[in-house]
C-alpha cells in the first residue's frame, strides 16, 4: 500500500511538472507604450474573413443585420459581391478588390488581415500589411484630424495612448470607392473609424474596431470585438502576398475555358 | 613661379575646406542609421520616366547586354525610350497595375520614401504604390532556391558606421527593369549603396549584375541625392489603379474615335 501510494506521488508530481514549466513560461508582461513587433491573428479565419467583418459576418443572421439608413441600403444593393447570402456569381459581381484596385480602409482590417508588423518613430506608428504589401500611418504627435479631408484609399490616421498599453486610432477621409469588407458592406466619406489597440501582455494584443457612418448605418457597429493577436518571433518573413492583375486575367481566362468545355 | 605657389596655397586652402568640412559633416553625422523621410533633391531624377537616373533610354547609354538580354530587350514593348511604341500596342505589366517589383520601385517613380530601422531590419516605405520592402540585417542567408518574389529577397550590412550595402535576390523575371523596358533573368542581383554623407544627405546607388542578360554590371543609379525631409511630412497617396486606369483608357479611345460625350 505504502508502496502503491509513494508511486502514486511520484506520477502526481511528475505531472504537475509540465504545469509548473507553463506557469513559468507565461508571456512576460507587456512593454509599455509599445506595440511594435510581428501581430497575427491566433485564429487565421479571424484575419481572412472571408464572409465579411469577423464579428458582424453576413451570414443572414438577424443579429448580424446591419442598421441601414436608406441611403445605406440603397449604396448596398449595388454591390454585388460573391460572398455572403446575397452573392451572384462571379462573373455579375462587382468587387473593386477583385480587379485588383486598392482594399483600402477599414477593409485591409476586415479582409485577409495576416501577419502585420508595427513600426513606431516619436511621431508615428506605422503598419505593414502582408496583402499588397501595403503600408498606413497613424500619426502619434498629437496632430489634430483635418477637418475636411480629401478621400484617400487609406483615409487619415492619428491616435493616442489612453494608458500604458491602450493605444486608439481615429481614421477620416477614406474613399467611398471602396468596400468596408468582403460582403460589400459600404461606406460614405463621412465614415469615422476607431480602432483600439490593446496590449494585454507581452506575447498578446486585442483590437476592436468600431465603424461610424450616420449616413449609411443608423447607428455605430462593431465590425472586429476583441480580435486575438500574437506577437510572432522578430524574424519571422512576412510572404509575398500581391492583387497581379495579369494573374487574375490569366485565373479567369483559365476558369472561363473550363466552364465552357463542361457545356 | 608666382602663380605656381599661388596655386599651390590655393589647392592647400581648398583641402584644408573640405576636410574641415568633412569632419564637421562625419561628426555630426548619426552613426549606422539611416532613419528618416528622404526625398530625391531633384524629383525629374527620381521619376526615370525614360529610364533611370544613369542609364537613360536615350541612345547614348544602353546597357551592355548579352545576346539572351538583347532577345528579351525586343519582346518588352515600353511606350518609354529608344524603342517605345504607341498606347495601344506597348507591354508594360506596370501599365496594368502589375506590382512594379523591385529594382524597378527605386529605378523609377523614386520619390519620397521612409527608411525605418530596428535590430533586425531596415524597412523601406516606398511612396509610389504604398508599399513596402524589408531588408534583413539580422545575418540570414538566402536560400538560392527560394521561390521568385515580385519584390525579390533582401539582405544587408552596414560596411562602415555611414554605409549600408544591401544585396537582393531572386526577383520575378516577369517585371521590367526600368520605364524603358530593360529586362532581367533570374540570375539578377542587385546591390544597393546607401551612404549618408551628412545628418540630411544620403547617396544611393543601384548596381545590376545580370550575367544571362548583361556582359557586366552596370549602374542603374550613381549616386543619386537623397534629402532629408521634416519627420512630420506626410506621404502622398500615389497608387496604380486598374479601374482608374479602364476609364482613362475607355476615355482616351473614344476621344480617338471622335467620341466626346458632348451633344
Amino acid at each position: 500500500m505504502f508502496k502503491h501510494w509513494k508511486l502514486s506521488l511520484l506520477v502526481l508530481a511528475a505531472l504537475a511538472m509540465p504545469f509548473a514549466t507553463q506557469a513559468q513560461t507565461k508571456p512576460a508582461p507587456a512593454p509599455k507604450r509599445d506595440l511594435t513587433g510581428i501581430w497575427e491573428p491566433v485564429r487565421a479565419l479571424d484575419g481572412i474573413q472571408p464572409s465579411g467583418a469577423r464579428d458582424m459576418p453576413a451570414d443572414g443572421k438577424p443579429q448580424h443585420e446591419l442598421p441601414y439608413t436608406p441611403y445605406g441600403r440603397e449604396m448596398a444593393s449595388k454591390n454585388k459581391t460573391s460572398n455572403g447570402p446575397n452573392q451572384v456569381p462571379s462573373s455579375e459581381e462587382n468587387d473593386p478588390g477583385h480587379m485588383c484596385d486598392p482594399l483600402g480602409f477599414p477593409r485591409a482590417n476586415l479582409f485577409e488581415l495576416r501577419a502585420t508588423q508595427y513600426l513606431q518613430t516619436p511621431q508615428q506608428l506605422i503598419m505593414l500589411y502582408t496583402f499588397d504589401k501595403t503600408w498606413r500611418t497613424i500619426w502619434s504627435d498629437g496632430r489634430a484630424l483635418p477637418k475636411d479631408p480629401d478621400p484617400h484609399w487609406y483615409g487619415y490616421s492619428v491616435g493616442k495612448w489612453t494608458d500604458d498599453y491602450t493605444f486608439v486610432v481615429q481614421t477620416v477621409g477614406t474613399d467611398d470607392r471602396t468596400w468596408v469588407d468582403n460582403a460589400g458592406r459600404p461606406h460614405s466619406e463621412e465614415m469615422k473609424i476607431e480602432e483600439v489597440f490593446h496590449r494585454i501582455d507581452h506575447d498578446n494584443m486585442e483590437l476592436t474596431m468600431t465603424l461610424d457612418d450616420p449616413k449609411v448605418y443608423t447607428k455605430p457597429w462593431v465590425a472586429l470585438n476583441k480580435l486575438p493577436l500574437r506577437l510572432k518571433p522578430a524574424t519571422f518573413e512576412m510572404v509575398d502576398m500581391m492583387c497581379s492583375p495579369s494573374e487574375l486575367e490569366a485565373y479567369n481566362k483559365r476558369h472561363a475555358e473550363r466552364g465552357a468545355k463542361k457545356k | 613661379m608666382i602663380h605656381r605657389s599661388f596655386s599651390a596655397i590655393t589647392l592647400c586652402a581648398l583641402a584644408a575646406i573640405l576636410t574641415s568640412n568633412l569632419s564637421a559633416q562625419t561628426a555630426s553625422t548619426p552613426k549606422r542609421d539611416l532613419a528618416g523621410i528622404w526625398a530625391p533633391l531633384r524629383t525629374m531624377e527620381g521619376i526615370g520616366g525614360n529610364g533611370p537616373l544613369s542609364a537613360r533610354a536615350d541612345g547614348k547609354h544602353e546597357p551592355p547586354y548579352t545576346a539572351a538580354g538583347t532577345a528579351a530587350f525586343k519582346k518588352n514593348r515600353p511606350s518609354n525610350g529608344t524603342t517605345e511604341v504607341g498606347p495601344g500596342e506597348e507591354n508594360d505589366p506596370g501599365h496594368s497595375c502589375d506590382p512594379l517589383g523591385f529594382p524597378r520601385a527605386d529605378l523609377f517613380e523614386l520619390r519620397a520614401e521612409q527608411i525605418m530601422q530596428n535590430k533586425d531590419q531596415v524597412v523601406i516605405l516606398y511612396q509610389y504604390d504604398r508599399l513596402w520592402r524589408s531588408i534583413w540585417t539580422d545575418g540570414r542567408q538566402i536560400s538560392a532556391d527560394a521561390d521568385p518574389r515580385w519584390y525579390g529577397y533582401s539582405t544587408g550590412k552596414w560596411t562602415d558606421d555611414y554605409t549600408f550595402v544591401a544585396t537582393t535576390v531572386n526577383m520575378d523575371d516577369r517585371t521590367w527593369l526600368d520605364n524603358a523596358g530593360r529586362p532581367h533573368s533570374d540570375e539578377l542581383k542587385v546591390t544597393e549603396i546607401f551612404h549618408r554623407t551628412a545628418p540630411d544627405l544620403l547617396e544611393l546607388s543601384v548596381i545590376i549584375d545580370d550575367p544571362k542578360f548583361y556582359s557586366k554590371p552596370w549602374p542603374g543609379i550613381d549616386k543619386i541625392q537623397m534629402k532629408l525631409q521634416p519627420a512630420k511630412t506626410d506621404s502622398i497617396e500615389m497608387m496604380c489603379v486598374p479601374s482608374e486606369l479602364n476609364a482613362y483608357n475607355v476615355k482616351h479611345a473614344n476621344l480617338g474615335n471622335g467620341i466626346t460625350g458632348k451633344k
